[in-house]
């Protein structure tokens, strides 16, 4: 209020009705936001999704679940009686990573740390549990490949696009 | 078999029956508040440039939302605090709803379709519909929860402040068109000119009253969900919350028929179109759209005011809209000598 014409009855009615008009516009104005279920928005390159585990690439060193800052991976001792390999006559049994997506913040420092780049990101974000059991991947379950999202009808994909006046606007992307 | 279908069909239609049952009373008041609640959502959703509620019914935009929302309220217990004053907190928003939507009782419809017609039934729609926030009072005191006794106490100021300002300027069309009677309003401005051309400033100030007392943004003191929960309502739950909420809409609702009435010439001029029932249908199609856009532009607000706290509008009431409601009245008065001069 240091602007002295809010003094004035009149200078603040003003205000009100500009107040109003500029409702009004934004009220004819097309939304900013996505019909998300059957409208989904292109994901950027780099984007940090669900975690793919190649387990043919896969040394066991363990650096995955040390660097992991939420403790969501974790070394398994891979067991036959588990479904993992029985290890050679003499050998200790493998050490394989599994992920716990209850703990995970998807920061990707497996990602980055992996020596081997056995881990990777995918584009999956949006898949939804019944339970908290069903989000421990244990890594036989873990190598099966990242969960894919169920849609009723195949989404359309849209991209977004800066716009001078809007700010921001969707295009479809294919 | 037919006798007695006729007979039923007659009774209903009987103005005694179908104006506090059917319209503008309960069935319409039932109907105007689960299609206004959806609209004020929608209507912000739009602003703030997002979809709002979509999902029930999707073919016409969510528009029966308000309806699953009643079934989840009915299906609610409703849960009487221990310490509670139960007489109180059960009757209270059953008594608030009823004494908001008593008032259609006085709203006729046309110029000989009424529940009763009297030479003050502006009077009787005001009085009425200043009966509803004392419950608000009783309510926010029975439930013994601070929050209930601030939002009460709330409401307390904000009845004196507004309800006497919007008889003011209700009373400034009254000695405009020197009647009280609403039909007799509507018939005046169907010969003269409608009521918000003949004292603008009394439509404006009996709106901005209007959004006050039905707790409409920017005046939304009484509940205040981000300072003190829920206001007198903070206790409740099931139907006695769904009553408590729906009440402030449907005097939103009596109060938009009252000034399409005052001010917007009610139910004239009538389409001239001819069919069955249309003696009843054409006058109550009028004044419900006059109505239902000034429920809008109330609802509008939402959008575009954050809430005043409680000393700015007590100083808009009193400082403000209280003058300009007698000068209303004055400016009634030099219309009048102009009109006769």
């Amino acid at each position: 209020m240091t602007d002295r014409r809010w003094a004035s009855p009149v200078f603040r009615l003003k205000g009100h009705l500009d107040a109003i008009l500029t409702g009004a516009k934004y009220l004819v104005m097309p939304r900013a936001t996505v019909r998300y279920p059957e409208e989904v928005i292109e994901l950027p390159e780099g984007y940090r999704g669900f975690i793919a585990y190649m387990k043919d690439l896969c040394i066991s060193c363990g650096l995955c679940a040390t660097v992991c800052p939420a403790n969501a991976m974790k070394m398994y001792v891979e067991r036959p009686e588990s479904g993992g390999e029985a290890p050679a006559e003499g050998a200790k049994p493998k050490r394989r990573p599994g992920i716990n997506y209850t703990r995970c913040i998807f920061c990707g420092f497996c990602v980055d740390v992996c020596p081997t780049g056995a881990l990777e990101h995918v584009e999956t974000h949006d898949v939804a549990y019944e339970d908290f059991d069903s989000m421990i991947y244990p890594p036989g379950e873990f190598a099966a490949g990242p969960p894919k999202p169920e849609f009723e009808r195949p989404p359309r994909r849209l991209r977004p696009v800066m716009d001078e006046r809007r700010g921001i606007a969707y295009e479809p992307a294919d | 078999m037919m006798g007695l279908l006729e007979w039923i069909l007659n009774l209903l239609l009987s103005p005694w029956l179908f104006v506090p049952l059917i319209y503008p009373g309960l069935i319409s008041a039932f109907a105007v508040l689960l299609f206004i609640i959806w609209l004020e959502r929608k209507l912000a959703a739009k602003v703030q440039l997002r979809y709002g509620p979509l999902y029930v019914l999707k073919q016409l935009g969510g528009v029966i939302q308000l309806v699953a929302d009643l079934l989840r309220y009915l299906s609610a217990e409703p849960i009487v605090p221990d310490q509670a004053d139960r007489l109180a907190f059960i009757f209270g928003p059953i008594l608030l709803f009823a004494s908001s939507y008593m008032a259609t009782v006085a709203i006729p419809i046309s110029y000989n379709f009424y529940a009763f017609r009297s030479e003050i039934s502006l009077l009787v729609v005001l009085a009425l519909t200043a009966m509803a926030p004392v419950f608000n009072l009783v309510i926010g005191w029975g439930s013994n929860n601070k929050f209930g006794l601030i939002g009460g106490l709330r409401e307390g100021f904000l009845i004196t402040a507004d309800e006497i300002p919007l008889f003011v300027s209700a009373l400034a069309m009254a000695i405009l068109y020197g009647t009280m009677d609403l039909v007799r309003m509507v018939e005046l401005q169907s010969r003269w000119l409608w009521g918000i051309v003949l004292n603008p400033l009394a439509a404006i100030t009996f709106f901005v009253l209007m959004l006050l007392s039905t707790s409409r943004f920017p005046f939304e003191i009484v509940e205040a969900e981000s300072e003190i929960v829920m206001g007198p309502f903070t206790e409740y739950s099931g139907i006695l919350y769904g009553l408590t909420m729906g009440a402030s809409y449907v005097k939103l609702y009596v109060l938009s028929l009252l000034f399409a009435i005052l001010f917007l010439g009610g139910w004239e001029p009538l389409p001239p179109l001819e069919f069955p029932g249309s003696w009843l249908i054409l006058p109550a199609a009028v004044l419900f759209l006059k109505a239902l856009v000034m429920m809008c532009l109330s609802v509008f607000m939402r959008s575009v005011y954050p809430r005043y706290r409680i000393d700015q509008a007590l100083r808009l009431a009193w400082h403000y809209l209280f003058p300009a409601s007698i000068l209303s009245v004055f400016l009634s008065f030099v219309v009048l000598m102009g009109w006769f001069i």
